[in-house]
């Protein structure tokens, strides 16, 4: 089982009555409310952070890509993934990922990560996205439609710029080069490749078909997941697709301290701003042609069969701030409390969702740096050894052998030194 | 009006037509075809009305064929050229309107009068249009109609006996929308205007809340030849809110 640390970079500073303005919290957020100054530091806390987990024992530091919203100030995950790349030295860089369609010419990714990859000595895993409809179809004005078929052209695209040995040509339906012989070209032979997705099944059927690993990216947790986890796995095993745990990877917040009554002083706020204030417009949750018609009656049969364990009130509550700590914790929106209780429940999360890739958020809204940083050191140091026994008899095609060999090699010192 | 369905290359279409008269081609508006609609069979008797579905509406097919404006365009030219009429008069709403205004550019010999209808297609920046995809219904029916509980007079080409929801109709209609208003709808129509040369009429309502009456004067700016007219106590549905002065409006411009 491998573990990567992640967070979104929340703009931490939004007012206090922010939630009660009822702005939409993507898209046409006013910039007004927010200072660049605290916004570079912001960023400096999560290169800090990242570089602490990389010594902490964590698989892979993960960064992602969100545009014109307060909840993720994230508009290129490869500028974040470039001062991760020169300044670590073991775990995997996450990049989960590039918005194909985003990007022109796509070869731009290819080349872009293939840098990342040359920088880190290979330890580049290459995410590639759809995006939100936020992010791809209102920030970036694709059209809905034509999204799916973009990121396709973009993916053959790229994954042939990092092999083809000769120049080729490339006259696609959206991108026409004469000439594709990208430089530089990455360390690993075949980089790994993760595609996140919400329950489309064009996408599960993307990921099957390319061995992909694939990555449910919810903020809330093991009920709200499971019925749709439950029926991506089922139709892996149909179409006969790996079953290996180490091709599925989930997003859970942690939330470790000492005890659990200081979980819960420590960490009750910052998860509070996490949910309250990304409040999504709701002109701009959905575009017509974003989601096939297929895939939208699959994913809400998905919600109606979890209404048992997640009520629709609850998650209108969760949004709103409004559960108590340890609510959060029980729907399964945050696993919080001792090393000892979170190891615990991690363990029964990856089991029961068949997930070898936990990609843990380890800093939630306007969290104090130090207490991240002792979320990152508890994690790393009392929750990872103790579960690295899940699926250990399944091989891992989806990570760097750069990085596995790095952090196995690692974790063998700091015990050996503690010895 | 009476269905059917027309097979036209790789596009099967359904047509609502009826009529006799001057050959009239109606192009319906981004959201939906109106099947059935009173101000066609007005219009049916005068004219010899063709109002097709179009490819990616309803249960018209084809979309996947259209990588562009341009493939429409040419789909009509098609349509109306197989039709056998000769010109024809052309009506085009909302985004109708626009693909009518780019028929008559691409086929002047097809087209013999132009009627625009609360016509996208041009864009002003600084009287930006509101996005049609992202107000939620009340702000999306206050801005499509002069009064918003006439909206029960709207008739629709949904049929439940196709088996799909009217949900399931929307976003299949949206969806092909989108091809051709995301994310502004202009998509280069001002450069081109200078070549349509057919007698125009463009009719807004006065209360279009999605494509504002004011827009009449970029059309008249780009098409000396144009009439433009503003239907009082209508918004973007004028065939709907102001039936009868549409319909004298329209046969009074056809002759």
């Amino acid at each position: 089982m491998k573990f990567h640390w992640f967070a979104e970079a929340t703009y931490p500073h939004l007012p206090a009555d922010y939630h009660e303005r009822k702005l939409s919290s993507w898209v046409d957020t006013p910039w007004d409310l927010a200072d660049p100054v605290k916004v570079g530091q912001m960023y400096h806390m999560f290169i800090r952070l990242m570089q602490q987990a990389d010594r902490d024992g964590f698989d892979g530091l993960a960064v992602n890509e969100h545009h014109q919203t307060p909840f993720a100030m994230t508009p290129s995950p490869n500028l974040l993934a470039a001062s991760l790349a020169s300044t670590t030295q073991n775990a995997a860089i996450l990049i989960i990922g590039d918005s194909l369609a985003l990007y022109n010419p796509p070869t731009r990714v290819a080349e872009e990560m293939a840098y990342l990859d040359c920088v880190s000595g290979g330890r580049v895993i290459a995410g590639f996205v759809f995006g939100t409809p936020m992010d791809s179809v209102f920030a970036y004005g694709n059209s809905p439609p034509e999204l799916r078929e973009r990121f396709h052209e973009a993916r053959g695209l790229i994954t042939r710029a990092w092999t083809e040995p000769k120049p080729f040509s490339f006259n696609g339906k959206y991108n026409q080069l004469r000439y594709v012989n990208i430089w530089p070209r990455p360390i690993q032979p075949k980089l790994p490749i993760w595609v996140p997705g919400s329950g489309s099944l064009e996408t599960w059927d993307l990921v099957i078909d390319q061995n992909y690993c694939y990555g449910h990216l919810s903020f809330s947790g093991l009920h709200s997941a499971k019925p749709m986890v439950d029926a991506y796995w089922e139709y892996v095993d149909q179409r006969g697709g790996d079953m290996n745990p180490h091709r599925m990877a989930f997003t859970q917040l942690v939330c470790c301290a000492a005890t659990d009554a200081e979980a819960e002083a420590k960490y009750y706020d910052a998860v509070r701003y996490f949910y309250r204030n990304n409040s999504i417009g709701p002109g701009f949750l959905a575009a017509p042609g974003y989601t096939t018609i297929r895939s939208q009656q699959a994913m809400a049969q998905h919600i109606q069969n979890n209404a048992a364990n997640l009520k629709p009130e609850d998650r209108a509550r969760a949004a709103a701030g409004e559960m108590s700590f340890w609510e959060y914790d029980e729907k399964g929106y945050i696993i919080a409390g001792t090393p000892e209780r979170v190891r615990q429940r991690v363990r029964e999360l990856a089991t029961d969702l068949r997930i070898g890739q936990l990609i843990g958020c380890l800093h939630m809204g306007d969290l104090a740096e130090e207490t991240a940083a002792e979320n990152t050191y508890l994690f790393g140091t009392e929750v990872i050894p103790h579960l690295r026994d899940l699926w250990a008899d399944q091989p891992d095609h989806w990570t760097p052998k750069v990085s596995q060999d790095r952090v196995a090699a690692r974790s063998q010192a700091t015990k050996e030194a503690a010895q | 009006m009476k269905t059917s369905r027309k097979t036209t290359g790789e596009f099967d279409v359904r047509v609502w037509s009826g009529g006799a008269g001057s050959p009239v081609l109606y192009l319906h508006g981004f959201e939906q075809h109106p099947g059935d609609a009173p101000f066609l069979r007005k219009l049916a008797q005068t004219h010899e009305v063709m109002a097709p579905e179009h490819p990616g509406y309803g249960s018209s097919t084809g979309f996947e064929r259209l990588h562009d404006l341009q493939d429409l365009i040419l789909y009509y030219r098609t349509l109306v050229d197989s039709w056998g009429k000769g010109p024809v008069d052309v009506i085009g709403h909302s985004l109708g309107g626009m693909f009518a205004a780019e028929l008559a550019v691409m086929a002047p010999h097809l087209v013999r009068k132009l009627v625009l209808v609360s016509p996208y297609g041009l864009w002003i920046d600084d009287q930006p249009l509101a996005d049609p995809f992202v107000l939620l219904p009340p702000q999306f029916a206050a801005a499509k109609w002069h009064d918003p509980s006439k909206a029960a007079n709207e008739t629709s080409a949904f049929d439940a006996a196709e088996g799909e929801s009217a949900a399931n109709y929307r976003t299949v209609n949206l969806t092909t929308a989108a091809k051709f208003m995301w994310p502004i709808p202009d998509k280069g129509l001002s450069r081109r205007l200078s070549y349509l040369t057919a007698p125009t009429l463009v009719i807004h309502g006065e209360s279009d809340g999605l494509v504002p009456a004011s827009y009449d004067q970029a059309w008249a700016r780009a098409l000396p030849q144009a009439t433009t007219v503003r239907i009082p106590g209508a918004g973007h549905m004028p065939m709907v809110e102001a039936e009868g002065a549409f319909t004298s409006l329209v046969n009074d411009f056809l002759g």
